[in-house]
């Protein structure tokens, strides 16, 4: 076991070191005027810089922000041979972007947000603080339903086309509709206000732990909502076609015959085995925990990753992203291995190999 | 199954009654949407409006817009600057309230603006924008004989120099550099030395200590003279301000808005989406929802249902959108078809598409409403394919067989008449306008290509000049006409990305700025305007109309066009009886 994980491990450090390499020499190839303030270009109210003075300030920011350094070991630069522009490659040395982010990221230090200078650790942190409870809960209770949903149509022949078809009309369903709809039905005044329209609870001094938890849960559950309709179909529709499968195979007839009720037929044999397909899925699942959910985080106002990493992408704010894309890339691989060793434990005729 | 019942009904029952003490929580905050997260609160950086409105609820300047009344109004200083002006310099002379102190009750003095202008200029601190933004000030001079008063040195003459000196946020000396490390460096000194921070070890320490504070998220650690606190703050959810028990100004009982705050507390609540806050609002979770679309503006006005609960204002701002030519591209090098393709935007109809009619056209750059600087003897844009065929024949273009245009460039080479119009995709409005001149052009036989582009990547080709056309927002005030850093020569490249520009129009532009005489003004941005209708680097489609809508049972809003569009500090509530 310990050699298999190693083994991925180590084929899956230069793979997320490969991706995080390319995305961060796209990105910075990437003009970052944005980071001068527009303020003090399109204005005619007076009160402004000169032309001199504006390109002062971008070649400090510039400075400030590490940006006129060279992008790479290695740049084209432009040369003049005989008469001529050629392009060559040019050694750069040390001194360069992308040397000094990867000297940062062996260390641990991810290098400060562009926008408003705080840590890109401490932004990270702050966001997961926000997106894991919810994207956590999701998951959950995506999947306990989903479970209970694939046994009730195996239990209830008769409901599963209506049902099936159901989940299939949920699921073409986009997710901003999903939460749009859920909003106008159950946080509006001209329908249902049953939810807060946005945001998370604000507790008063005196609001007790109980009181808390049901203002935390009562703001999340639109979101929340939101999240296991769009997810749950798929789900269960998977399941649902690999117990069928699984409902016909020999050793579900052998128990049958054996006289075992068809509840603990499906509950203890079939859907055990079924389950199995449901482990990448779910897995896959894993690296969107940690990304958050963008569309549901901005018509909620939930503060979380997937907002953090839209900002920080429309504001060129790199350092925020590539500290963001790092995490979800080491995610998504670290779930990949978790979904060989579940199926290797779900099935222990499964190999490992290295 | 019957347990996950009943939990879901008890999590529920026991919500709807955390929701009801939620009401009971901020009943006495008024609570405001904001689209985005003020993000940094540094006085000195201040990324975007929304922070400048936090910091001004925190801190307070020399001068202070009153909208009120459309001008600057003195806040710390006791009246606007004298102005003295020498061959080469302007000096500024300004005394400071004797009212006006720190939290900790200690006076406002001339030494704080001294010290704010020298962190400003201190190198090792991201002050960039503020050196290029108040680098006309040279100097201060403190008066010996009086620790209120003191005297900016400015280099050249401008009228705008009166304000826009005063225009800053006024740091306090005492918490910031108890020992006064930074007194022995003159801002002349700092601002020549670009490396001072690693000169001198005072000045090393000081960048330090301003950076470990870290003002940019704990604004609470430098005390202001503003009229509000910092209650809290939630990043990306919302902050939260607590008006003074005792704030100097109370004691003036000025009639002038700045020197004025109200509300006991105002929560700013951070809601990204349009539909999510209009559906807070009428909820009654907000109270104020500044900059609505006008869509639902539109929308909610004429619902009666919303008369009793909402009130909804409208204020004639000083932002346009405007159609720009890049005037280096061949095809648009010659004004008349400049000229043409202007009369292809049909402005009543877009103003009515994009903004349901809360909008007003313009001759050019000036407000219509701004007085007799606005040239009302220029017409307004009109919607004339007719007048179009007629100027691009003139221009020199011949109608093709296959309905496209050509014509012989300079060189003797074909040039065929095909253009993009660029836009940021960030606002629907832009879209339509696009649309509408597609198909306005193809009638004519003019391929125009929309080209809708991520912000950054927009600016980026504004800059490179790889345009042909482009849909761009330009902010106006009433303070000041400078229209250099979107038409001077000398912009061209960082704002002014037209390539528009003479030596008569940069004269015009530098004449308008300088202007002191009223009367000589008018005459100048009268004759700018005709130059700009002749000329066409760009065509104004229309000024915005602010909106703001609000609970009914506030007033005193203070409804105007300049940025943020309200007062929240004027904000009152509603007698009873009303």
């Amino acid at each position: 076991m310990r050699r298999f994980l190693l083994a991925r491990l180590a084929r899956a450090v230069p793979a997320a070191w490969g991706i995080i390499s390319i995305i961060f020499l796209l990105s910075r190839s990437l003009s970052a005027t944005q980071t001068v303030s527009e303020e003090l270009q399109s204005s005619i109210a007076g009160h402004t810089a000169t032309p001199k003075q504006i390109r002062t300030t971008e070649r400090l920011i510039r400075r400030r922000l590490g940006l006129d350094l060279p992008l790479f070991y290695v740049t084209p630069a432009a040369q003049s041979t005989s008469g001529a522009l050629a392009w060559r490659w040019q050694w750069q040395g040390f001194q360069n972007q992308y040397h000094r982010w990867l000297l940062g990221v062996l260390r641990g230090d991810l290098g400060y947000s562009f926008r408003d200078g705080r840590p890109v650790t401490t932004q990270l942190r702050l966001a997961l603080g926000a997106t894991l409870p919810l994207t956590a809960a999701a998951f959950l209770v995506t999947s306990v339903l989903a479970r209970w949903l694939t046994l009730f149509l195996a239990n209830h022949r008769g409901l599963r086309t209506a049902l099936l078809s159901a989940l299939h009309v949920l699921h073409a369903l986009p997710l901003f509709v999903i939460a749009l709809l859920l909003l106008l039905l159950l946080a509006n005044p001209d329908a249902l206000s049953w939810f807060p329209a946005y945001g998370l609870a604000d507790f008063g001094d005196n609001t007790s732990w109980s009181i808390q938890v049901l203002q935390y849960l009562h703001h999340l559950a639109l979101p929340l909502f939101s999240l296991v309709l769009v997810s749950l179909p798929s789900l269960v529709v998977q399941l649902d076609y690999a117990l069928a499968r699984e409902l016909q195979a020999d050793y579900v007839v052998t128990a049958r015959a054996k006289g075992l009720p068809q509840r603990l037929v499906v509950r203890h044999h079939a859907l055990r085995n079924a389950l199995l397909p449901a482990i990448t899925y779910l897995t896959d699942l894993l690296p969107a925990l940690v990304a958050g959910a963008v569309v549901v985080e901005l018509i909620f106002a939930l503060p979380g990753m997937g907002r953090l990493l839209a900002e920080a992408a429309a504001a060129r704010d790199f350092p925020i992203l590539l500290g963001a894309v790092l995490l979800i890339a080491g995610t998504r691989l670290g779930a990949q291995i978790l979904a060989d060793w579940l199926y290797y434990q779900a099935d222990p005729r499964i190999r490992l190999e290295v | 199954m019957k347990h996950l019942v009943l939990g879901i009904l008890a999590v529920m029952s026991g919500a709807f009654c955390a929701c009801s003490s939620r009401q009971e929580v901020n009943k006495s905050a008024i609570r405001i949407r904001w689209e985005r997260d003020p993000e940094n609160l540094d006085p000195l950086v201040l990324p975007n409006e929304n922070a400048l409105e936090a910091a001004n609820l925190l801190y307070s300047s020399l001068l202070s817009v009153d909208p009120s009344k459309q001008q600057f109004t003195p806040c710390l200083a006791e009246a606007l600057p004298t102005v003295e002006q020498t061959d080469s310099l302007t000096l500024l002379t300004y005394r400071i309230r004797p009212e006006a102190v720190w939290d900790n009750g200690q006076p406002v003095l001339a030494q704080d603006v001294a010290f704010t202008l020298k962190v400003m200029n201190c190198p090792g601190l991201p002050t960039e924008s503020n050196q290029a933004q108040w680098g006309f000030i040279r100097d201060i001079r403190l008066d010996s004989t009086d620790s209120r008063r003191f005297t900016l040195v400015c280099s050249g003459r401008s009228p705008e120099y009166a304000w826009s000196s005063g225009d800053y946020i006024i740091l306090p000396e005492y918490p910031l550099d108890p020992k006064g490390q930074l007194r022995p460096f003159s801002l002349t000194a700092l601002r020549a030395d670009t490396a001072a921070d690693q000169h001198h070890a005072a000045i090393g320490a000081f960048v330090r200590r301003y950076k470990q504070a870290q003002l940019d998220h704990h604004p609470e650690r430098l005390p202001g003279c503003g009229p509000y606190t910092l209650e809290a703050w939630e990043t990306n959810r919302f902050i939260s301000f607590k008006r003074k028990p005792k704030w100097w100004a109370d004691q003036l009982r000025s009639e002038l808005l700045p020197l004025q705050a109200h509300p006991a507390k105002l929560n700013y609540q951070i809601i990204p989406d349009a539909a999510t806050a209009v559906l807070a609002l009428r909820r009654g979770d907000l109270e104020v929802y500044p900059g609505m679309p006008a869509k639902e503006f539109q929308r909610l006005r004429q619902d009666k249902d919303n008369g009793a609960t909402l009130q909804f204002y409208t204020a004639d701002s000083y932002k346009m959108i405007t159609a720009c030519f890049n005037i280096r591209r061949p095809a648009l090098q010659d004004k008349m078809t400049r000229q043409a393709l202007s009369h292809l935007f049909n402005v009543p109809a877009l103003i009515q598409a994009t903004q349901q009619g809360l909008a007003f056209p313009s001759v050019g750059l000036i407000r219509p409403n701004s007085g007799p600087g606005y040239n009302d003897s220029l017409p307004l844009p009109t919607y004339d394919p007719n007048t179009a065929l007629a100027l691009l024949q003139k221009a020199g273009w011949q109608r093709q067989t296959d309905g496209g245009w050509l014509r012989r460039a300079a060189t003797g080479a074909p040039e065929r008449l095909r253009l993009t119009i660029s836009y940021r995709t960030t606002d629907p409005a832009f879209e339509t306008i696009a649309l509408q001149l597609r198909s306005a052009a193809a009638q004519l036989g003019i391929p125009v290509q929309p080209q809708p582009l991520e912000s950054s990547l927009f600016r980026e080709k504004l800059r490179a000049g790889t345009v042909d056309m482009y849909l761009f927002t330009i902010t106006g005030n009433p303070f000041v006409y400078n229209f250099a850093p979107i038409l001077h020569t000398k912009s061209i490249g960082t704002g002014n990305h037209t390539g528009f520009g003479t030596a008569a129009s940069d004269q015009l532009i530098e004449a308008i700025a300088a202007e002191k005489q009223e009367a000589r003004q008018v005459q100048l941005l009268r004759r700018f305007q005709r130059l700009l209708h002749d000329e066409k680097p760009l065509t104004v489609l229309f000024f915005l109309r602010s909106r703001v809508a609000a609970s009914a049972q506030l007033t005193n809003l203070q409804v105007t066009g300049l940025r943020p569009g309200y007062m929240a500090t004027a904000i009152q509530a509603k007698p009873a009886a009303q």
